[in-house]
């Protein structure tokens, strides 16, 4: 089946089978391996992306069904070679360790900042429990997302 | 002897599947005739997909809501509040009219899975999954929701308490569709609670709980209990509720509805939560609940 | 008196971050290859059983790729080859004929897709000879039960297993039972330990690409690539130089990937067969079925006299296992180790024992059985403490192995002295920060919610290095080369496994030599560029091969300045380096005396153009102690008595880790232990089903809960504080961490729980269906 989505503002065509996941498809097909695989049932949060701007779990998810939408990853984060403030805060506070939930959590947090640009500490932790994270105890997550947002408020 | 141990792959969804993405509800509800059993509703795929992925079912046919706009939104209308079934979770929990109107279901819906979960999930989903512990259900269940079913041969009204027939399992028909959920109403001045306890925060409930009660001349006037994770299906509390009906709520009073709990229920050991666990975390969950909820209806009932 | 440092003690981003925000970094489960092949694995669905017949025909007719246990070399193997071979035993296969485990590989296919692969892996048909499965060490143990292996392999020879027990060591000093006899005081409890899951983020994945000339390439998820080609030329004979294992980031490991994860060989044979690249990534259900912590039995008893003084101890364990022995020897060593490095025992027995059972093999994680055992010691320290009628901070002082004592570090062969401690500090600041002296008394509490504060405190060793060889190896290669603009290529084998190792080598290199922080280039590499390394585990990472890296910066500033005092015409001792942000580089000048400076670019230019050759050093460096880095932990709950649940109020950690290298990232690894530790102890076990003898969640981590950020206490209620020792033999003072930061938290909980309900638990975890049921049967005091 052909598809035709909008994949880190760039509009795209791809040929899919109905089982096709979208992470794969991203992985596999498109060369972008920063959304993981950690579980592959939804618990974990590695895997997500942005579907018109809100974080879903590509594992979850057909590759058939973004047709027509906007898929961003983290790879479509960073613009002009110009991180984005959470991508800056999460190295400047620690909040990096094996890195392997990193690209989903950024997202999410993304998301999050994106709806809510002053979010508490309660707001966050409650945003990202869908992101597992095995090294940090999410504190310096954080205080990250808190950093993050003190400067796109500017 | 493990069955599925060389069964599963989580990386892929190893099963093939003719795709449809109807256009139309008409035509939706001709797939479902065309294929009945061989069938499955895609939603959200965030239950659907997880079980294809564990092999629990293996459709030969998906049928895709995505297209169908007139399954998804919020609004009142005449007989109270109605959701379409395909509606996002996560659009119940930003809907105002739900926050104002059904703050018992917006807790609830705020309660399924992450972010990711509700931006994916929807309420028709979380229904028709029939899992004993859905979260919806038991809000729903107290709300005394009615569930509108379609099939080509026309439209039912299934009344929320005949929908559940066993994990997993519904009152809908194999060529049937889950189309509305339409919430009666409230009464005046009513309180409520939703509660759930996990073994963490994302987490399928232990045990969930919701209740909702009115208040009149300072006694238990209308009151409904009903728990998850309990019993093959989300259940009333019927003999809690009977006994706290036309009494003043006093703490021996919830004490003892909440003992009463342990008869509408039976539930298993599993490794999310032994039995005797779940029977004391039952109690603890409606005494919790029923004292809000009164709190919340007017009543000083600490 | 301290000195100062223009990089350690700072915090300074990863190294490594920029890749990993922008989901450029390449893990082992990254590498997709032209051409390739996808491996699935056929598992034993039965926990204990032998194949009598495996078709695979339905396979190949798909046009999989298959091996079997018939079709791989016929060697019995150790996966992890950090032990000599004098406490190494040898029970693995590659595959096996024999299952000794639900999930226990038999066959794998490769194929084109996925999908093919696993339709093919389907499509094998084996029949298999059922069993009799034992899911329980004590019941293991007895005679008669049916053996998981009949013999094992040690130094080269065949030895028999008696009764499932699959190594065992006792060590007796002094007169144990004079001992009790002279304490007031003896208190006997046993404990058990849950089977805990790694549950790192990154499942185990190996991508293995045939080379011509019969070589092979390997990506894999590994703490140790020299390990893992030294494992693959053991078991397939290829040559050493032939086999090239290349670095990639590490999605977490925590232990479960020291010894070379079965993925790597099962995709060598297939690659070989294949004669194309095979990629055999694992799913998280497999990843369950892969590795899981030991899982302990403790009888513990410890004697006391009133004055407080510990007379006597003796412990009991015994160690599930599994279906294989990875590193069970040298962890009974090990953990008589730990156990008697807490506090000093002047009389003790210690009896280990490995038991096999038909389970999921057990592996190191992070701790490498201290948590377990820290828990069951400060538990009952705790419990001595209050029969004594004494402040457990006191007590746990009074008898602390500290500064001066000998230290056991990594087992009975590894014996060294103390030299730097903060113990003491780490107690009263942490205690008065929690405000200990205002706990409440134990179960005096009778509202719902009983809040309660708990204290732990412990340790680890820093490398496994020792004053004499020993029984373990323990050192790392490294090679630093000035290039022509002045910024230096660092080469190690070293993994970073999240911890921010190999920042902290480069922080140290920029430190020494005198350079800006970006100019230290930490270079991609894999097993035919670079000097060996142990493996990234033991919370060597900084110290030992921080040493190395130290080693390697202070040659090549040697031979640098050397070189600058003939261009500069100064003594090279009269010679100075400063890190210059402006030119990007370092710049060697003479001290006082204007103008007479060199960039190091300019340098290494000339060194060029004069053909003096490359400015580089190489070392191989081995520690010679493995001094332990302390840390405490005072912890207070709230347990709702109605629901059993038990929430985290605060949270104060204080760690000893010698000088700080850098203070976010070390902060970081408190942090994830804490919460690796809070869910040890109320969360996380691996039970199984007896019926089906597979794992109860069947592998879905649906059913394996780690904690959410919504289940960790606030920023505010989470303090660390450092007391920052100087570690002689370390660089620049520095100890270790990673593992520190997890040992005591178990106990530290436990201890809160008993101080807020009255309740002691033995048995972990805690789940709030055990603290339902132990209210309700009376409040034991
Ligand atoms: C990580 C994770 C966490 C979760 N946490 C929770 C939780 O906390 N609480 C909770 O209650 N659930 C939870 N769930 C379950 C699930 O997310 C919810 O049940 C969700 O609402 C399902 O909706 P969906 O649209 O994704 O359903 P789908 O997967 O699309 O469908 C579910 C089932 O219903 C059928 N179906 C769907 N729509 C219709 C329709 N209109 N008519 C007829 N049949 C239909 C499908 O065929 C399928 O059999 C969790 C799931 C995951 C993966
Ligand atoms: S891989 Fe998608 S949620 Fe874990
Ligand atoms: S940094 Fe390793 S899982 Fe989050």
């Amino acid at each position: 089946m052909k598809i035709r989505f909008k994949l880190n503002g760039r509009e795209i065509e791809a040929e899919v089978e109905p089982n096709t996941l979208l992470l794969n498809l991203l992985r596999e097909h498109l060369h972008l391996t920063g959304a993981k695989y950690g579980c592959g049932i939804g618990e974990c949060g590695a895997c997500t992306v942005l579907l018109d701007g809100e974080p879903i779990l590509s594992c979850l998810t057909l590759a058939v069904e973004v047709d027509g939408r906007e898929v961003t990853t983290i790879e479509g984060l960073a613009r002009d070679g110009e991180l984005h403030p959470l991508q800056r805060a999460f190295l400047e506070e620690g909040a990096v360790q094996c890195g392997f939930c990193t690209p989903g959590m950024i997202l999410t947090a993304k998301a999050l900042l994106d709806e809510n640009p002053n979010p508490s500490e309660d707001e966050i932790r409650e945003y990202l429990k869908g992101n597992l994270c095995r090294c940090t105890g999410y504190v310096n997550i954080v205080k990250a997302v808190k950093r993050a947002a003190e400067e796109m408020r500017g | 002897m493990s069955l599925w141990i060389n069964r599963i792959d989580t990386h892929i969804l190893p099963i093939n599947f003719q795709y449809h993405a109807p256009e139309t509800l008409e035509e939706a509800l001709k797939l479902l005739a065309e294929y009945g059993d061989e069938a499955k509703i895609l939603s959200g795929g965030t239950d659907l997909l997880v079980k294809m992925k564990q092999r629990l079912i293996e459709p030969r046919h998906i049928i895709s809501l995505r297209n169908l706009t007139e399954l998804r939104g919020i609004s009142e209308v005449e007989g109270g509040i109605h959701i379409g079934a395909a509606t996002k979770l996560r659009e119940i929990e930003r809907s105002q009219i739900i926050a104002e109107r059904l703050p018992l279901l917006h807790e609830a819906v705020k309660a399924i899975g992450s972010i990711q979960i509700r931006n994916m999930g929807t309420i028709g989903g979380n229904l028709c999954n029939a899992s004993p512990a859905a979260d919806s259900a038991v809000a729903l269940m107290t709300l005394g929701a009615e569930l509108h079913a379609q099939s080509i041969e026309g439209e039912r009204i299934i009344p929320i308490e005949d929908f559940f027939k066993g994990p997993g399992v519904t009152a809908l028909k194999p060529v049937e569709l889950l189309t509305a959920i339409r919430i009666p109403p409230p009464p005046e001045n009513y309180g409520w609670a939703f509660m759930k306890i996990g073994r963490t925060s994302l987490d399928i409930a232990t045990v969930n709980a919701a209740v909702l009660l009115t208040l009149r001349g300072g006694r238990i006037d209308l009151c409904r209990i009903a728990l998850g994770a309990v019993a093959p299906t989300p259940v009333r509390a019927v003999r809690a509720e009977e006994h706290l009906r036309g009494r003043e709520p006093t703490p021996e009073l919830i004490q003892e509805a909440s003992e009463l709990v342990v008869e509408d229920i039976s539930p298993i050991t599993d490794v999310r939560g032994t039995a005797e666990y779940r029977v004391e975390a039952s109690k603890a969950l409606v005494r919790d609940a029923l004292k809000l909820s009164i709190e919340r209806a007017g009543g000083g009932g600490r | 008196m301290r000195q100062s440092f223009r990089f350690i003690g700072r915090s300074t981003p990863r190294m490594d971050g920029v890749a990993k925000v922008t989901g450029r970094e390449i893990y082992a489960s990254d590498i997709y290859l032209p051409d390739m092949l996808y491996a699935r694995v056929l598992k034993s669905p039965y926990p204990h059983a032998r194949v009598k017949h495996i078709d695979v025909s339905g396979a190949e007719r798909l046009g999989a790729v298959v091996v079997t246990y018939r079709d791989v070399p016929d060697v019995v193997y150790c996966p992890r080859l950090v032990s000599t071979p004098e406490a190494t035993y040898k029970d693995w296969r590659v595959l096996t004929g024999k299952p000794l485990y639900v999930g226990d590989p038999i066959a794998a296919v490769a194929a084109e897709s996925e999908e093919l692969a696993q339709r093919a892996l389907e499509a094998i048909e084996v029949e298999f000879e059922v069993l009799e499965p034992s899911f329980d060490p004590l019941e293991s143990m007895r005679p008669g039960k049916p053996l998981l292996h009949e013999r094992i392999r040690y130094m080269g020879e065949e030895v028999e297993v008696e009764n499932n027990i699959a190594c065992t060591m006792e060590i007796e000093q002094g007169d144990v039972e004079r001992g009790f006899e002279e304490a007031d005081v003896v208190l006997e409890r046993e404990y058990r330990t849950n089977r805990r899951y790694h549950c790192q983020l990154e499942p185990k994945t190996a991508v293995v690409r045939p080379e011509p000339g019969g070589g092979v390439t390997i990506w894999t998820t590994t703490q140790s690539i020299h390990n893992t080609r030294l494992l693959i030329h053991e078991i397939f004979g290829i040559p050493v130089g032939k086999i090239n294992v290349v670095k990639t980031a590490l999605g977490g490991s925590f232990g479960s990937s020291i010894q070379t994860n079965i993925v790597v060989p099962i995709a060598v044979a297939l690659a070989l067969k294949a004669r194309k690249p095979v990629r055999l990534a694992y799913t998280r259900e497999e990843d369950l079925h892969e590795h899981c912590a030991y899982q302990m039995i403790f009888r513990l008893k410890l004697g006391a006299r009133r004055d407080g003084r510990l007379t006597a101890g003796s412990l009991e364990a015994i160690l599930d296992i599994g279906a294989h022995q990875i590193q069970a020897y040298p962890l009974l060593g090990c953990l008589v180790g730990w156990w008697v490095s807490l506090y000093k025992l002047p009389n003790l027995r210690y009896v280990g024992k490995a038991v096999y059972t038909n389970k999921v093999p057990s592996c190191a994680m992070r701790g490498y059985g201290n948590p377990q055992i820290t828990w069951a010691v400060e538990s009952l320290m705790d419990e001595l403490a209050e029969e004594l009628g004494l402040d457990p901070l006191e007590f746990k002082l009074l008898n602390h192995v500290g500064l001066g004592d000998l230290f056991w570090g990594q087992g009975p062969t590894v014996k060294s002295i103390i030299k730097s401690s903060g113990v003491e500090e780490l107690v009263r600041r942490g205690a008065k920060l929690i405000g200990w002296d205002k706990r409440p008394k134990p179960g005096a509490q009778r509202g719902r919610y009983r809040r309660g504060i708990g204290f732990g405190r412990g340790f680890h060793t820093s490398s496994a290095g020792a004053p004499v060889p020993g029984t373990v190896v323990d050192y790392t290669g490294a090679m630093l080369k000035v290039n022509e603009d002045g910024t230096l290529d660092y080469i190690t084998a070293m993994m970073d496994c999240g911890g921010g190792t190999l920042t902290a080598h480069a922080k140290i290199i920029a430190e020494e030599i005198g350079v800006p922080l970006e100019c230290v280039n930490i270079v991609r590499a894999d097993t035919q560029t670079t000097l060996y390394d142990v493996c990234t585990h033991a919370s060597r990472g900084v110290y030992a091969g921080g040493a190395a890296a130290l080693q390697v910066a202070r040659e090549v500033k040697r031979k640098l300045l050397e070189l600058a005092a003939r261009v500069l015409d100064a003594y090279p001792h009269a010679l100075k380096i400063r890190p210059d942000e402006k030119r990007g580089q370092g710049v060697i000048y003479v001290e006082g005396v204007e103008g007479r400076e060199i960039t190091i670019g300019e340098l290494a230019s000339m060194a060029r153009h004069k053909n003096w050759g490359t400015i580089a050093a190489v070392a191989s460096v081995r520690q010679g102690s493995c001094p332990p880095h302390f840390t405490a932990y005072f912890v207070e709950v709230e347990v709702d008595t109605e629901t059993g649940k038990v929430r985290p109020v605060r949270v104060v950690a204080g760690a000893d880790v010698g000088r700080v290298i850098n203070p976010k990232l070390a902060e970081g690894q408190i942090h994830g232990g804490f919460a690796m530790g809070w869910s040890m102890a109320l969360l996380e076990d691996t039970p199984y089903d007896p019926r089906s003898g597979d794992l109860l969640n069947k592998g879905f981590i649906t059913d394996y809960k780690i904690p959410t950020a919504g289940d960790l206490p606030s920023l505010e209620d989470f303090q660390v504080f450092f007391v920052e020792t100087e570690e002689p033999t370390g660089p620049f003072g520095a100890k270790g961490l990673g593992e520190g930061a997890l040992n005591p938290v178990a106990g530290a909980i436990a201890n809160a729980i008993y101080n807020a309900i009255g309740v002691r638990f033995y048995e972990l975890p805690i789940t709030p269906d055990k603290i339902l049921k132990a209210l309700k049967g009376g409040e034991r005091r």
